[in-house]
């Protein structure tokens, strides 16, 4: 039974780790019917500028690992990614809005390759900054890593703690900013209905540089989160995490912010089950991406709208 | 982000006769300073500290000034030349001939050509110090160029495709052209030093956007079309020609190999994305799962299946096998959406990698030993010609990869062969049709979803097809090989060639493949630079730097100026009809 729980919360943290990422894959898809394919990517920024944060908060504090350090990485996470994914969303995806749709997927493929091999080639080259080129361990920061917490028995990772959090906290934010906020229901009507909207007054250019940051936002606290759970940060990380968020924003229904909860925490959960519950040969760790892009394959087939989505995706 | 225009049409209309002066002086001035020493020492590029005696390079710089020069004086005669009627014919080629934007399009590449080897000299010579007043000379004359040229009035587009020519002359001409590119792609090869190469692409670039923009492209291209067969032909006769140029050395050989390999590759991925506009990023696995199919049916000791058939039985089996995958991947796929190809085509990578790698006799089957792969997969064997021994044909010695150079030739003209049939076919235009309104050719009877799977399964097939003779080329076959970056890579390949043609893609491919073996520093920077480049084509020229003219419309259907000169051009034979 201890086996299981264990599975279930790796399960669970592994699951709203990708939510978070999905949430910004769904929200960008919602709007302008793009797969942003470097969402990964900004995923992966997040968890270096928060990096970044600490380095330079160590500068002046002598390297503190005290707790209010991990709400000043957070922010500092958050800025750079979303930083980067409105650079990125005024300079390459805007001036193809009405290009073959090839064009702005193979566009996302370019950044995503250019912001790993950036991450890779430069991070390093800052004074003070550790080389890129390998994994880097991320942080300690008291209170949120350290020794198991010990919950009636069951010994519990903190970062599954920090991470089921992070995502319970974002997903009530969420749902207040889309459905109380001017912004969020100006987000409602983009997705439903762009042209009208914009005769409505709705600056479209704006929501949908909102809808970029947002997702980078919450990838941002995402990559934090992978920092503290795993204990370690690379260039690389972005694009597994990516392909397995979009996994799950489809699972889940692409364009449903619910929909990429509910499917990242199903993904997760199926990852770590699979590992652990299939016998022989094909079970084992070695395996559960497999059976995490299986899972993706079979729900293209047998419900193409995902779990909650209503809508039957139909895009060529 | 409009770039400000700073040669308008009012400046243009007030100064194009001192332009067309500071051209050709500017021209002449750049051949002349070829004879000048550039450099301060003779270390940096190809000698050029010589007074009177121009290196190679300095002697390709001086072919450029001079053509910047001729076409400016050309542009110049164009009005008056007509009137007093000596050498009617010659004049009547001269008037359709863009000599005005070729010299344009020219004075962009010298300025381009020498601040390149100002910097390569700067570079290698540590500072700006080590250019001798001849460079400095090149780089006024170059600006001189730049701006005469700049100052001219484009005037109408050139229109020497109408022209009609002996079909004799065409046909040389095709020759004359392959032959030029032949020499100057042997003497690139053996380039050692960076600069030299680079600069020898920088000329090449600075050439063919000259004969593109004067209209001499278009009437290449016109005979090219006319004499299909000739070309192609010759085209392969060239490429056969290539490892008799090497001397015996196989270092070359082994880089040509493995850019045909690539190539063929990618020529292949464009069936899929160029022709059926299926983005499939995960095509790298076809190739692997040829490749790997290859291995274990070798003699190789490590191999683990323990049935030897013929090779041409293998590559069959290769072809079949990554087919089959296409079809398992691409059926479900195939239904929903093209956005969700690609995403599922990336998985299917990925799982292709991870089971290659799992498949080691402790996470699964032994059938690939893992991570480390199948080594010593022996050299093939075909018909009694032993692939691995170097053979001796009119005195010069063809190594190993030469012969397998020869082979991926072959490979190269089957899949080129396919690729023009099936362009050519009902099928290719169902192709386009799907790739342009999906909806709108079902509606037409088209079978979208049969086409598409078969664009799919065929491109897997090629892709297999190649892999199988890819494990012989390279003796092993490891599944961290094929990871996506490879994918991508074949992706920025066809993206950079142009979608949907041929030739465009094996220059893309060739490029790729050639710019980190002869540049180190683009070896380290190789992903970071061609991640920007995808993004900056998709941006300035999503079709490619050889567009497929029918692409490029459906990029650009905005662009009314484009798509009236491409509608013009496209219903060829009905223009003659009229006339």
């Amino acid at each position: 039974m201890a086996f299981f729980i264990d599975q279930l919360l790796n399960g669970l943290s592994l699951g709203a780790l990708y939510a978070l990422i999905a949430v910004g894959y769904t929200v960008v898809y919602g709007i302008v019917q793009l797969i942003n394919f470097a969402h990964g990517e900004i995923f992966m920024i997040g968890a270096f500028g928060a990096l970044s944060t600490w380095i330079v908060l160590g500068w002046a504090t002598g390297g503190s690992t005290a707790w209010w350090n991990m709400p000043l990485m957070l922010v500092g996470g958050m800025l750079v990614a979303v930083l980067t994914a409105v650079v990125m969303e005024r300079f390459a995806y805007r001036p193809l809005r009405n290009a073959p749709r090839l064009a702005p997927l193979i566009t996302a493929i370019g950044i995503s390759i250019f912001l790993q091999e950036f991450i890779r080639l430069f991070y390093g080259e800052i004074p003070g900054f550790p080389d890129a080129k390998a994994a880097i361990p991320f942080p300690q920061i008291e209170f949120f890593t350290g020794d198991a917490v010990d919950v009636g028995g069951q010994l519990i990772n903190r970062g599954t703690f920090f991470i089921i959090a992070a995502l319970v906290v974002c997903w009530a934010f969420l749902w207040w900013f889309v459905n109380k906020t001017a912004t969020g229901r100006a987000m409602q009507a983009v997705s439903q209905d762009p042209d009208t909207s914009r005769l409505m007054g709705i600056d479209v250019d704006r929501i949908i540089v909102i809808a970029f940051a947002v997702g980078a936002a919450l990838a941002a606290i995402a990559g934090v989160a992978h920092g503290v759970r795993f204990g370690n940060i690379d260039f690389k990380m972005g694009f597994l995490a990516g392909l397995k968020a979009f996994t799950a924003a489809v699972l889940g229904g692409i364009g449903n912010i619910n929909g990429a909860v509910v499917g990242g925490l199903t993904l997760g959960l199926v990852e770590s089950m699979a590992a652990s519950y299939i016998p022989g040969q094909f079970g084992g760790a070695a395996w559960k991406d497999v059976w995490a892009f299986v899972l993706l394959i079979l729900i293209l087939v047998f419900r193409p709208q995902g779990l909650l989505g209503a809508k039957v995706v139909d895009r060529a | 982000m409009r770039i400000p225009t700073v040669f308008t049409p009012e400046l243009q209309k007030q100064y194009h006769v001192t332009g067309r002066m500071v051209a050709m002086a500017g021209g002449l001035l750049f051949a002349v300073s070829a004879y000048l020493p550039w450099a301060y020492t003779g270390a940096a590029l190809d000698n050029m500290s010589y007074l009177g005696g121009p290196s190679t390079l300095q002697f390709l710089g001086l072919t450029l000034g001079l053509i910047v020069a001729w076409c400016a004086a050309m542009g110049w005669i164009e009005p008056w030349a007509d009137r007093r009627g000596f050498a009617r014919p010659l004049i009547r080629v001269s008037k359709r001939v863009g000599w005005t934007r070729g010299s344009k399009a020219m004075g962009i590449g010298l300025l381009a050509y020498i601040v390149l080897i100002l910097v390569v000299i700067a570079i290698e010579l540590r500072g700006l110090v080590a250019v001798e007043w001849g460079g400095w000379v090149a780089l006024v004359a170059a600006l001189m160029a730049f701006v005469g040229t700049r100052l001219l009035i484009a005037g109408r587009a050139p229109s020497l495709e109408r022209v009609r020519s002996a079909a004799w002359v065409e046909i040389v001409a095709i020759a004359l052209i392959l032959l030029l590119a032949l020499l100057l792609v042997a003497y690139a090869l053996n380039q050692n030093d960076g600069g030299i190469f680079l600069s020898i692409i920088a000329f090449a670039g600075a050439l063919s956007a000259f004969v593109l923009r004067s209209g001499i492209g278009a009437w290449i291209s016109e005979a090219g079309q006319k004499h299909r067969t000739v070309l192609v032909f010759s085209s392969f006769l060239v490429a056969f020609l290539f490892p008799f140029t090497q001397n015996g050395s196989d270092a070359n050989m082994s880089i040509a190999t493995q850019v045909l390999v690539f190539a063929a590759t990618a020529v292949g991925l464009n069936i899929v994305v160029g022709l059926a506009g299926l983005l499939d990023l995960g095509y790298i696995a076809f190739l692997g799962a040829g490749a790997f199919t290859a291995a274990t049916l070798s003699e190789s000791a490590f191999a683990t299946i323990n049935w030897k058939p013929p090779f041409i039985v293998v590559m069959l089996i290769a072809g079949l096998i990554s087919a089959s995958l296409g079809l398992l991947i691409g059926s479900p796929t195939l239904r929903v959406s093209g956005d969700y190809l690609a995403i599922v085509t990336l998985a299917f990578g990925e799982i292709f990698r991870i089971t290659m790698n799992n498949l080691d006799g402790q996470s699964g089957p032994n059938l690939t030993h893992g991570s480390s792969g199948i080594p010593a997969i022996p050299n093939l064997e075909l018909f009694g010609f032993d692939f691995g021994k170097p053979h001796v044909v009119f005195g010069i010695t063809l190594g190993r990869f030469s012969n397998y150079f020869f082979l991926m030739l072959l490979i190269m003209a089957v899949i080129v062969l396919v690729f023009t049939r099936l362009n050519h076919s009902r099928i290719g235009r169902g192709w386009v049709a799907i790739r342009e309104d999906e909806k709108a050719a079902e509606a037409m009877g088209v079978n979208v979803f049969g086409l598409k799977l078969l664009a799919f399964a065929g491109g897997a097939f090629l892709a297999g097809f190649a892999g199988a003779v890819k494990a012989h080329v390279d003796v092993s076959v490891i599944p961290d090989q094929y990871v996506f970056l490879e994918s991508a890579f074949l992706l920025a390949a066809v993206v950079l060639g142009g979608m949907g043609t041929v030739i465009g893609v094996i220059l893309g491919a060739t490029l790729l493949k050639l710019l980190p073996e002869k540049l180190r520093f683009v070896s380290e920077y190789r992903m970071l630079l061609f991640g920007l480049l995808m993004v900056v084509m998709m941006r300035f020229r999503p079709e490619g730097m050889i567009p497929n003219q029918r692409r490029a419309l459906e990029f650009h259907s905005d662009d009314e100026e484009l798509v009236q000169e491409i509608e013009e051009d496209l219903p060829y034979e009905f223009a003659e009809e009229k006339s």
